[in-house]
């Protein structure tokens, strides 16, 4: 593939509509140079992967008015790899034609890095009666962009009987058009917890909200004031910062520094010699109980079951 | 004490006073990878808290996964860090890392490793905030 100066702009360029348009699924593949063309597409990666996480979280977290748009990739490959079947979004979003996938071996539109990873998977995959399997994988657009996502691979014998055919599919989030009323609006919502007030947030309160989220990241060690103190501190209601954290963040404060404090109990646990006392004290857990208890319910087992 | 670790992404060095992870050249640093170097460095420091130098020259790309993980996670037992930088790629990759997530130690970029050790030292020396 072409790498000089010419081309990648082109590229920097498509990515940049494309994320114009609202799909930050696309990438571009890093160069091994170590110039300024280079540090601009990385950074572009960076940038839109930050978007791209933020879109879906706040999707997910407000998806009463925030419009969000599936797109599903489909293809069926026969126990070869080759391509028999692509859907058409997936032909839209390659920006390839149908008479460019079909019959053409899956290689050809994997990144290299997916092709060795592709390679031993494949393999694997098949030897199974039927499998499903979870692998990361980079397909190119027709325009140079790449478009990482895990993908889902399902192995499965025709009803013929005597071959075996892989579907491979995986949905990405797009802003380009608004759901159509009804399903998609319902089939996005979190199920319980979410029915908590809306509260209307100013510039000045999200920013206060992340300073909260700073905050309890950054003294997980410590216990939390009370919130209606904390609000205080804040310049702010309680209210506001309960509903507004829960909005911003989904979950609430009080789980949000629970969860926090786990992440890290859990990787000192795993790889750690320090005593899981020392990990209590450490991630602001008040005992060995109350640390195992919560370690527990998150993580189905306690602590001391990743130390054998 | 100095001692000595390689797995396929990184090499670790540890001297008495801090710990050099030098990143290996072509490899895209993903959850998988920030998740074993992350495993790695703690067992190499066996618990104790450290100042971390990180010679990031050679990679050109962390995944925003592995981004937050080495944040939050890969923030454990350290107490500053230094990225030793070739510009303009690892710059900005830096600079985009240390603007997006909040750390709670002393963070800064050098392209001088001299330099880099002597900002580890200062910060050491200097009283816990």
């Amino acid at each position: 593939m072409p790498n000089n100066d010419d081309y990648n702009v082109k590229r920097i360029q498509q990515m940049l509509l494309e994320m114009a348009r609202g799909n930050f699924f696309f990438s571009l593949e890093p160069s091994a140079k170590n110039d300024n063309v280079a540090s601009l597409i990385v950074m572009l990666n960076m940038v839109n992967e930050e978007i791209r996480a933020s879109f879906v979280h706040q999707g997910f977290a407000q998806s009463g008015d925030t419009p969000q748009y599936l797109v599903q990739l489909s293809l069926l490959l026969d126990a070869d790899g080759t391509i028999e079947m692509a859907n058409q979004k997936t032909c839209s979003l390659l920006s390839r034609l149908p008479k460019d996938l079909i019959g053409k071996p899956i290689t050809e539109l994997l990144s290299k890095s997916s092709r060795k990873l592709w390679a031993k998977q494949w393999r694997r995959l098949l030897k199974k009666e039927q499998s499903d399997a979870v692998v990361p994988l980079e397909l190119t657009t027709g325009d140079g962009l790449i478009v990482r996502k895990e993908f889902n691979l399902t192995t499965f014998r025709t009803l013929q009987g005597s071959t075996k055919k892989i579907l491979m599919d995986t949905v990405l989030f797009s802003k380009g058009e608004p759901f159509g009323k009804g399903l998609w609006k319902h089939a996005l919502k979190v199920s319980k917890g979410t029915e908590s007030p809306k509260v209307r947030l100013s510039q000045k309160d999200i920013r206060m909200i992340r300073d909260v989220h700073d905050m309890i990241i950054n003294n997980l060690d410590r216990d939390l004031p009370r919130l209606r103190e904390l609000a205080l501190q804040m310049g702010t209601n309680e209210f506001k910062l309960k509903y507004g954290f829960k909005q911003l963040y989904g979950t609430t404060i009080f789980k949000f520094l629970t969860q926090e404090r786990l992440r890290k109990a859990k990787t000192l646990t795993m790889h750690t010699s320090l005593s899981l006392k020392t990990i209590a004290h450490m991630t602001g857990f008040k005992s060995i109980p109350h640390f195992s208890r919560a370690f527990k319910e998150k993580y189905g087992q306690p602590p001391s079951s990743l130390r054998k | 004490m100095n001692k000595s670790h390689e797995n396929s992404y990184a090499l670790y060095l540890l001297t008495d006073e801090l710990i050099h992870i030098i990143y290996k050249r072509d490899h895209l640093i993903d959850l998988e990878a920030a998740q074993i170097i992350v495993r790695d460095r703690m067992m190499v420091q066996e618990g104790l808290t450290m100042p971390v130098l990180c010679d990031i020259r050679e990679v050109r790309m962390v995944t925003k996964p592995a981004r937050d993980y080495l944040a939050v996670e890969g923030s454990l037992l350290v107490k500053a860090l230094a990225f030793f930088i070739d510009p303009p790629v690892t710059d900005v990759i830096s600079s985009f890392y240390l603007g997006t997530h909040l750390l709670s130690f002393p963070t800064a970029s050098f392209t001088d490793k001299d330099e880099a050790i002597s900002f580890l030292r200062e910060s050491i020396e200097s009283p816990d905030p």
